[in-house]
């Protein structure tokens, strides 16, 4: 009989798939925890705050991490196949698309949220604003910093950091002819997630604007522009050879490495970098950096970029019941848990990271942690002069493909500065026609 | 009468050809050798300029921590800095081990179950005379002209519709999709280049077709065995964007996410991470090692079909 195999191989089939369905039909029975994403960073420190909030509230949270370059990507696939995400960590960059797409919720009905706006910096309550809604809480926050080394300035015979950009060329000068270093200067120009950070500093202390306030290109003006941000680029390699022309493929983290060993007099990085080039374990030049006020242009400013990451919630996680729950973590998280800034401080301590809550400057604890390796009026200073990133928008990604190339191109010198400029203009405004 | 030929072209040209060995075996093995110093140096070392190749003071520090944490016998403290040595190590050094071992069972899955679809599925293809032989052939492998990064989010609603988000059984069946149709490629040319008299012989001997299988083709197809198993144990343990996307803790990560994690945190052990890189590669060179000598002659099974 031929039948019976073919009957018996089809209920094999069929045995397999029930088998494999099975645990769908378990887990759909199941209560669902809170979905708690963020990528893979603070693992620990996560951890043990979720594990205190559990305990607290006897709520359960399913906490999950993915590497950061791929967070984006792996979320909105998350997105898109209906994962069982309630609350995440966003980057200000992405709270456009994410907002636009109805990814994630205004979090304004919440008052126990939005209380802690009037302590926290202002531009990270504006960072979370998407077209007058409210995404979320400060995670984190920080500013580009302008670090130099002050061993090496003192064999240079230098006793003042530089206050101005002029400054910074005329003393990598003195640095270079005394034969302590090729290039002074260290700035990342790569193509990479910090590169706008690095540009937005730079244009900011210039007294430039890559967007005004109604969101059109000025990138391109001469005066109010980044041209003078460029143009000082473009000379310190060309020019002054004080930057080296590698800067276009060293990234955020060889900056970081090429301070570490001491082959850098002036760099720009994250502020909370000063806690890992400070130290012994991880640096050659540790006890030698130290924080000045981000450097002016002639009738600019000491601004500098500040971003900040925020905890977000999902439409899913703001929709009836969860809501609750999901609401006291993210203020578990982003404001006080038990009475205190528990995992800010808990963050700066470990890991050197900012808050936006500004009167934890005055706290003891977090004074005596930033004194241990910095400035710390220095560095309050310098955030309040700290401003969001004038070009994230839905197209920023895009954008900033063509803005990055323009630039590096500029400062390898196979384009002009302005016609650069011009490039990263045209693009902007073709990208915020199309919407 | 027999000329000798000269000796000087035969020297200079032995000397040119090991001239340019040396230069790409040292162009092939100096990221290898830098990963293995590097693995072996304090954060602080590994900064140095110009690099040192050899360290000034080597420590096995980095290795330590993977596996004192690995095995539960030591906790990483959450800044990084290791009280046994004031070096620096990421507070994710203990996930290392746990996600070799889901590596390892994940890949050690997909050959096994590529073993037992793909056997059956090839000698059926290469010696079974059946309406559409061909055309199933071909449309096996057509299924690997789809890029992967287009099946993620329809491998994902399945996954998630399965209930087999965060488990290792949604990183087997999807790496199945991908290998199983190379495995079936490969293998059915090399059952195809065995003479169908073997075939016959054997079933006049009163074997069946399963019999045929295991005690005639299998034997002789060794090296296809071992390459397909390679294969597929490779791209299993390499693959990236599936884990990605279809694992969310340390319970289900495999090595390539956890390493890829190690960079996100924000401060980054590069001598650390280069401890890392050099356990990741150990298994997969260990297995090339081992059976090179079957891996060219299997791959290249069929290549000359006429």
């Amino acid at each position: 009989m031929r039948s019976s195999p073919t009957l018996s191989r089809r209920a094999a089939l069929a045995a397999g798939a029930a088998a494999l369905a099975l645990p769908a039909v378990t887990r759909a029975n199941a209560t669902d925890p809170i979905g708690y994403a963020t990528w893979s960073a603070a693992v620990d420190q996560v951890k043990a705050h979720v594990a205190g909030f559990e305990k607290k509230t006897g709520l359960s949270v399913a906490y999950s991490n993915s590497p950061f370059a791929q967070y984006r990507e792996t979320m909105i696939t998350k997105f898109t196949g209906g994962a069982p995400l309630d609350m995440l960590w966003v980057s200000d960059a992405w709270l456009p698309e994410f907002a636009q797409a109805g990814w994630l919720a205004p979090i304004d009905p919440y008052k126990q949220l939005t209380a802690y706006d009037a302590v926290t910096a202002d531009f990270c309550v504006k960072s979370t604003i998407f077209e007058g809604k409210q995404y979320g809480l400060t995670y984190y926050t920080d500013y580009m910093g302008f670090l130099y080394n002050a061993d090496i300035l003192a064999k240079a015979g230098i006793t003042t950091p530089p206050a101005t950009w002029d400054e910074v060329i005329s003393q990598a000068q003195t640095i270079k002819s005394k034969g302590l270093l090729d290039y002074p200067v260290v700035i990342g120009m790569a193509q990479e997630s910090w590169m706008i950070e690095f540009m937005s500093a730079m244009v900011y202390s210039t007294g430039g604007r890559f967007v005004d306030d109604a969101g059109n290109a000025v990138m391109q003006d001469p005066k109010a522009g980044a041209a003078m941000a460029l143009n000082w680029l473009v000379d310190a390699v060309q020019t002054h050879k004080v930057l080296s022309p590698g800067c276009v493929t060293t990234g955020e983290l060889e900056v970081l490495k090429t301070a570490s060993a001491g082959r850098a007099a002036f760099v720009l990085l994250p502020k909370y970098r000063l806690k890992v080039l400070n130290d012994p374990a991880q640096s050659q030049a540790a006890g030698h950096f130290k924080q000045a006020l981000m450097p002016m242009g002639a009738g600019g400013s000491h601004s500098t970029v500040g971003w900040m990451r925020f905890y977000g919630a999902t439409p899913r996680g703001l929709s009836g019941a969860r809501a609750e729950g999901v609401v006291k973590l993210m203020e578990w998280f982003g404001g006080k848990a038990d009475g205190d800034y528990v995992f800010q401080k808990t963050i700066l301590k470990d890991l050197a990271l900012s808050f936006g809550i500004t009167e934890l400057y005055k706290d003891a604890a977090v004074r005596a942690d930033l004194g241990s390796y910095g400035d710390v009026d220095l560095m309050s200073k310098q955030q309040e002069v700290a401003h969001k990133k004038d070009t994230i928008s839905p197209w920023f990604g895009e954008w900033n493909d063509t803005h990055g190339t323009a630039w590096q191109q500029a400062i390898t010198g196979k384009l002009s500065a302005a016609a650069a400029l011009k490039t990263s203009a045209e693009k902007w405004a073709t990208l915020k026609k199309a919407g | 009468m027999i000329v000798p030929r000269p000796i000087g072209p035969r020297v200079v040209r032995a000397a040119i050809l090991a001239a340019a060995s040396v230069l790409l075996l040292a162009y092939v093995l100096a990221p290898v050798a830098w990963l293995l110093s590097s693995s072996l140096q304090t954060e602080r070392e590994i900064v140095s300029i110009p690099p040192h190749w050899i360290p000034d003071h080597p420590t096995a520090q980095n290795f330590r921590a993977i596996f004192a944490t690995g095995l539960g016998l030591a906790q990483p403290s959450p800044n990084g800095a290791d009280p046994a040595s004031g070096g620096f190590i990421p507070s994710v050094a203990g996930n290392l081990l746990p996600a070799m071992g889901n590596s390892f069972i994940v890949a050690t899955a997909v050959v096994i179950l590529n073993l037992l679809i793909g056997v059956p599925a090839a000698y059926a293809i290469a010696k079974i005379r059946f309406r559409g032989r061909g055309v199933a052939l071909y449309a096996i492998l057509a299924t690997r002209v789809i890029p992967d990064i287009a099946l993620v989010v329809p491998f994902f609603l399945v996954v998630r519709k399965l209930g087999l988000l965060d488990n290792l059984a949604s990183l087997i069946i999807t790496y199945l999709a991908i290998t199983v149709p190379f495995s079936v490629f490969v293998l059915a040319s090399f059952f195809e280049q065995m003479p169908d008299d073997l075939d016959r012989a054997a079933r006049v001997d009163g074997c069946s077709r399963l019999q045929v299988l295991l005690r005639v083709f299998l034997p002789l197809a060794r090296p296809a065995l071992v390459a397909i198993s390679l294969f597929a144990f490779l791209a299993s343990w390499n693959e990236f964007l599936l884990a990605l996307m279809f694992t969310q803790t340390a319970a289900s990560q495999t090595l390539p996410i956890i390493v890829a994690g190690i960079t996100s945190d924000f401060t980054v052990s590069f001598s650390f991470l280069n401890a890392a890189g050099v356990l990741a590669v150990l298994p997969p060179v260990a297995l090339a090692v081992i059976f090179e000598r079957y891996i060219v002659s299997g791959l290249t099974a069929g290549a000359v079909k006429g």
